[in-house]
């Protein structure tokens, strides 16, 4: 071959490999999951406030990953993962917990940390901390590390251990413990979240599962 | 090809290998606290005083292959498209071999008898009243506690110029616990505690980061950590929650 | 008299062969699959279904079934089998099995011939590094800008597993494979390996291992390093056992193939071609191939370890149970250091062999190359704790390992000594693996120098688990040994296919890829010393402009190495015709025609000495 038929050859595998990369590539990306956004409802009565309505299930059937079947309906989930709220606002949460629950493995997550006050709101009564020893799940946001934008919210959900049964779809499960608190958003960016109670069961450390999974204990707080 | 040809060409060789040589000292001097974070204790700055003096160690090392490679490129390659003549059949020369073994075996006591010693000051304790500061990794969170204190935080702070002896231990994978400004490093193992002292001698913040990975969010495991002066540090113990 | 060339191309296909006739690949493929669904349903069908192990047993069930499957598919137990039943093969089953008159189909097939072997595992290390190199892509597509937007952080923790898994067996066998196969008989004078249905089974175990790692991908859920240190493994998905499985049967073919490299080389050398006399490459196949055998069986140890703790719930390395992780790493490393150097040794042995041949000058040094290699293997057994400097597992032998770490720097110091003196005024020839060659001189300087960086206990304190490890050794992994395997390929692509690589695309190539290192793995040394970990699917953004670097030089890499595959495949019919002696070398396997013949020579020859005298020329062009 001459060179300049070699330059073709080495352009053409060049475009082509590459092409096949980028549309490989793209179709990858397509193909991951990715749940609808939950976005912070404004609130009608106080200024640059918002309500952000959770849950959390012994199954990911009632939430978002179990929406269209779900690969893995007995596993614990948050009913979202993909969570939107504006910056500079007081997000006002609420959560439902539905599932039962155990001793956290730091008792240091007992503590409601990061929230308005300090506080949270269980099931109307105001605490700064829960029992150690029957912790549900906790829903623990992080800032983005090395940006300067800090934030450490930390809020323990107690066990559920009502009796009472309630119907959501499908499933049947007991009513919530519902868990109030707030926090203030800081600066624009994409936040991470998860639960810190050792809730996927069966592997050491109990973080194995839907705690090591992407979007049943664990998602994103998108500030913008 | 001559002798004295020989001698001269030769000379360039030795010439490329002096300026490089120049160039590896200079990035050596001058690259390490230019590229690594700020330094903030004791055992950062000998971290990067080793960085330049391995660097600048084996800078003429690395210059004398260098130089040599490039002169190969430009004086003994063959030219023309034919099949090149038989080099020199030199298969042996004791001289070259023994020099060689024995300046390496030199330089490799050298960066040896330093490692040792910079391993001694770094890894001890002045046993001087430490501060000891309980750490514990778990996905994806590190938490603090001061022993004796009842305070627990998720954010780390310290006191200026006091020795720290960090006690590290995991609740379920290995998580490694690296202060990159402080120059120290060790894993968080479950059941077991694993101990390493530093002194932070400049205020500011700093980053902790996870340096074993531990599972989806391995990437977000990292916390913000504090130098204060003793006074802040005392005031803002005392302004913690206490814990049972 | 018609020659050898006429006679493979003319030759009939033997009428032995008897099952094999009916196997190749696609069987072995049917095989596996077959097997591995029954063995699916016997686990699934007799297991309790609510043991909390019950996932991984029938995911090891099926694996295992895979295997099985596999082998017999592809014909791996016919031979043995008939011996058994008193029915052993004929000499035209023997023939039929070492593909004569068979054309291209032999390749896809058990094929004992060394040379098809050796053609299988170029074709096996293009695929494995075409596939780490896809996952490479997507792990810097992911690292371009801070946040998680190209896929979320359980896809990316996936890739970095099996990126570094399938790069490591590629580069394993990038040299020791196709060369260690192809060359390594001839050079020894031999007809072909001691053992030719061994290599076939090493050769078709790899491809099987290969398999079941792919499938990790698809199963998920193997989001760890490659290292899949414990207790983390503990928490994988089904992914871990595949994953498991893979390496164990990754040994199986390591061992038959460097049993089978030892044998060859000890017993099978022709006559006069004693030690000394051996062209030096022939060197670092066995001395790798020997390091590898002390090395893998920790591999399959530690993984047969992991797949107990998770399928029979013992605990070896289950902390909570009384196990450690420090056994795991222990265990690890031990196999983990050595392997590195089982990578190298290849590499650098025949960067000597084309050192020597294109400055037309004789080994420098020949006793200091052999030396050097054995001090290195020996050494590297004796290192493996210096990968667990910060774990905090036994502190006082810090200093120890200190010092058997950087004492690895005399023999490798004797390598650089060996180029460069065999260098020392050569007429160089600049051809296309003179100039990968200087490639690998350039960037082992590199990955040498920070090496000793990170051997240093207060150093790695800091530089432990950061990027700056990463682009150490991917100095040492595509700077040095992706460079050396090239360079092996274009100095023996003429002996395979008769044609040279096209010399104009391997420079476009080298150029590419020597310019993409240089700015890939510079820019990460630059993120880790500023104080960024491993494995990290997001950063901060202090780190932002460095992994932007790293990103666009990867990409230069890509196309780097595109255009070196573009080569390989036109060069392999279209390439320039390069005669049985391209390179007027006098090692035997220049001295052989092109293609060259099944059972290599036609009569075994006699040596009287070292194959680097060029200065009266034993060329039979």
């Amino acid at each position: 071959m001459n060179r300049s038929k070699s330059l073709g050859v080495a352009l053409a595998s060049v475009l082509l490999g590459g092409g096949a990369l980028a549309l490989a590539g793209f179709a990858l990306a397509s193909a991951t999951p990715h749940q609808a956004a939950l976005n912070c409802v404004p609130s009608q009565s106080a200024p640059n406030t918002c309500n952000l309505n959770l849950s959390t299930f012994p199954d990911s059937m009632a939430g978002e990953q179990g929406k269209d079947g779900g690969v893995h309906p007995d596993w614990v989930s948050y009913s979202n993962d993909n969570l939107v709220v504006p910056a500079n606002t007081t997000v006002n949460v609420t959560i439902d917990q539905y599932d039962s629950g155990g001793s956290l493995n730091n008792a240091f997550f007992d503590q409601v940390m990061g929230t308005v006050g300090g506080t949270a709101t269980i099931d109307g009564k105001t605490v700064s901390s829960v029992d150690p020893t029957n912790v549900g799940h906790t829903f623990t946001l992080r800032g983005i590390p090395g940006s300067g934008k800090t934030m450490f919210v930390s809020v323990p959900l107690p066990a559920d251990s009502n009796t009472q049964s309630v119907n959501i779809g499908q499933g049947q499960y007991t009513k919530p413990v519902v868990v109030q608190f707030s926090f203030k958003t800081g600066a624009k960016g994409v936040y991470e979240w998860n639960c810190e109670f050792p809730c996927g069961s069966t592997r050491e450390g109990q973080f194995g599962e839907a705690m090591s999974a992407y979007g049943y204990m664990s998602g994103t707080l998108t500030v913008n | 090809m001559s002798t004295s040809t020989n001698k001269q060409s030769l000379k360039g060789m030795l010439w490329t290998w002096a300026a490089l040589t120049v160039i590896g000292v200079i990035i050596g001097l001058y690259a390490p606290a230019w590229i690594m974070p700020k330094s903030m204790s004791n055992n950062m700055h000998l971290t990067i005083l080793t960085m330049v003096v391995f660097t600048v160690a084996a800078a003429p090392v690395a210059a004398g292959v260098y130089a040599t490679a490039l002169f190969a490129l430009t004086r003994w390659t063959h030219k023309g498209n034919d099949v090149p003549s038989a080099g020199p059949a030199v298969r042996e020369n004791a001289m070259v071999v023994t020099t060689w073994l024995v300046v390496s075996t030199l330089l490799t006591v050298f960066l040896l008898i330093w490692g040792l010693g910079a391993l001694a000051v770094d890894n001890g304790s002045t046993g001087k009243n430490p501060l000891v500061v309980d750490v514990t990794g778990q996905q994806w969170v590190w938490s603090f506690s001061y022993p004796g204190t009842h305070v627990s935080s998720p954010d780390l702070y310290l006191p200026l110029n006091r020795e720290v002896e960090f006690r590290v231990t995991a609740l379920d994978v290995t998580h490694g616990f690296w202060i990159a400004n402080m120059g120290v490093q060790v894993d968080a193992n479950v059941g077991t505690i694993t101990t390493i002292h530093t002194t932070p001698d400049k205020l500011g913040t700093f980053d902790i980061r996870c340096t074993q990975f531990c599972g989806l969010n391995h990437a977000f495991m990292v916390t913000e950590g504090h130098v204060l002066t003793a006074q802040q540090f005392t005031s803002w113990l005392a302004s913690q929650p206490q814990r049972a | 008299m018609t020659t050898t060339l006429e006679q493979a191309k003319t030759a009939a296909i033997p009428q032995g062969g008897g099952l094999h006739r009916r196997l190749n690949m696609a069987t072995a493929m049917i095989g596996g699959i077959v097997f591995a669904s029954l063995f699916w349903y016997l686990a699934h069908h007799f297991l309790d279904a609510t043991s909390r192990t019950y996932s991984d047993e029938v995911a090891g069930s099926l694996t295992i079934g895979w295997i099985v499957g596999f082998w017999l598919g592809i014909g791996a137990f016919v031979a043995p089998l008939r011996w058994l039943i008193g029915r052993d093969n004929t000499r035209a089953d023997d023939l039929y099995l070492a593909g004569q008159g068979q054309g291209t189909s032999r390749y896809w097939k058990f094929t004992t011939d060394h040379k098809v072997v050796g053609v299988q595992y170029i074709i096996m290390t293009m695929v494995l590094l075409g596939a780490g190199g896809i996952l490479a892509m997507a792990i810097r597509t992911e690292l371009i800008v801070p946040g998680n937007h190209f896929v979320n952080q359980q896809v990316y923790n996936g890739f970095i597993a099996v990126h570094g898994m399938l790069m490591i067996l590629a580069l394993i066998v990038a040299v020791a494979g196709p060369w260690g196969n192809f060359v390594v008989p001839i050079m020894c004078g031999a007809r072909d390996m001691a053992f030719p249905r061994l290599n076939a089974l090493s050769l078709w175990t790899l491809v099987g291992a290969a398999g079941l790692l792919l499938t990790t991908l698809a199963v998920g859920s193997l989001t760890m390093g490659w290292v899949v240190l414990e207790p983390i493994a503990d928490q994988a998905g089904v992914g871990m056992d595949f994953f498991a499985m893979a390496i164990i049967v990754f040994t199986v073919s390591t061992t038959v193939a460097g049993v089978n490299t030892i044998c060859t080389i000890l017993t099978m050398r022709t006559k006069g071609m004693t030690l000394a006399r051996l062209p030096i490459f022939v060197w670092g196949a066995i001395i790798a191939a020997a390091l590898g055998l002390y090395a893998f069986p920790y591999f399959s140890l530690v993984e047969a370890q992991t797949l107990m703790d998770r399928t029979f719930s013992t605990s070896f390395f289950v902390a909570n149970a009384g196990g450690t992780g420090w056994l795991q790493a222990n265990l690890f490393w031990l196999m983990g250091h050595p392997e590195v150097y089982v990578i190298l040794l290849p590499a650098v042995a025949a960067l000597f062999e084309i050192a020597a041949v294109m400055s037309r000058k004789p080994v420098f040094s020949y006793r200091s190359a052999v030396a050097g290699m054995t001090g290195l293997a020996g050494l590297s057994i004796l290192v493996w704790a210096h990968h667990m400097f910060t774990t905090g597992w036994a502190p006082t032998l810090g200093g120890p390992f200190m010092l058997t770490t950087e004492l690895i720097s005399i023999p490798t110091g004797l390598f650089f000594l060996v180029l460069i003196g065999t260098l020392w005024r050569g007429n160089i020839w600049m051809k296309l693996p003179t100039i990968w060659m200087f490639g690998f001189i350039a960037n082992f300087i590199i990955a040498g120098v920070t090496g000793i960086y990170l051997s240093d206990i207060p150093l790695d304190d800091q530089l432990h688990g950061t990027m700056f490890v990463t682009a150490h050794f991917h100095y040492v992994f595509v700077g040095s040994v992706l460079f050396g395997a090239v360079s092996a390929l274009a100095f023996w692509y003429p002996k395979v296919t008769g044609r040279f690589l096209n010399e104009f695309m391997g420079r476009i190539s080298f150029w590419l890829t020597f310019i993409g290192v240089q700015v890939t793995f510079l820019a990460m040394f630059a993120s880790g010393l500023r104080g960024m970990p491993r494995r990290y699917s997001s950063y901060a953004f202090i780190f932002e402009h460095t992994n932007l670097m790293t990103t666009i030089g990867a990409y230069i890499i890509m196309a780097g190495m595109l255009v070196l595959l573009g080569a390989v495949i036109t060069s392999w019919n279209k390439g320039e015709p390069a005669g049985p002696n391209p390179w007027h070398a006098n090692s035997l396997e220049w001295m052989v025609p092109t293609p060259v013949p099944l059972e290599n020579f036609e009569v075994l020859p006699v040596i009287t000495e070292d194959p680097y005298n060029y200065g009266e020329e034993l060329v039979r062009s």
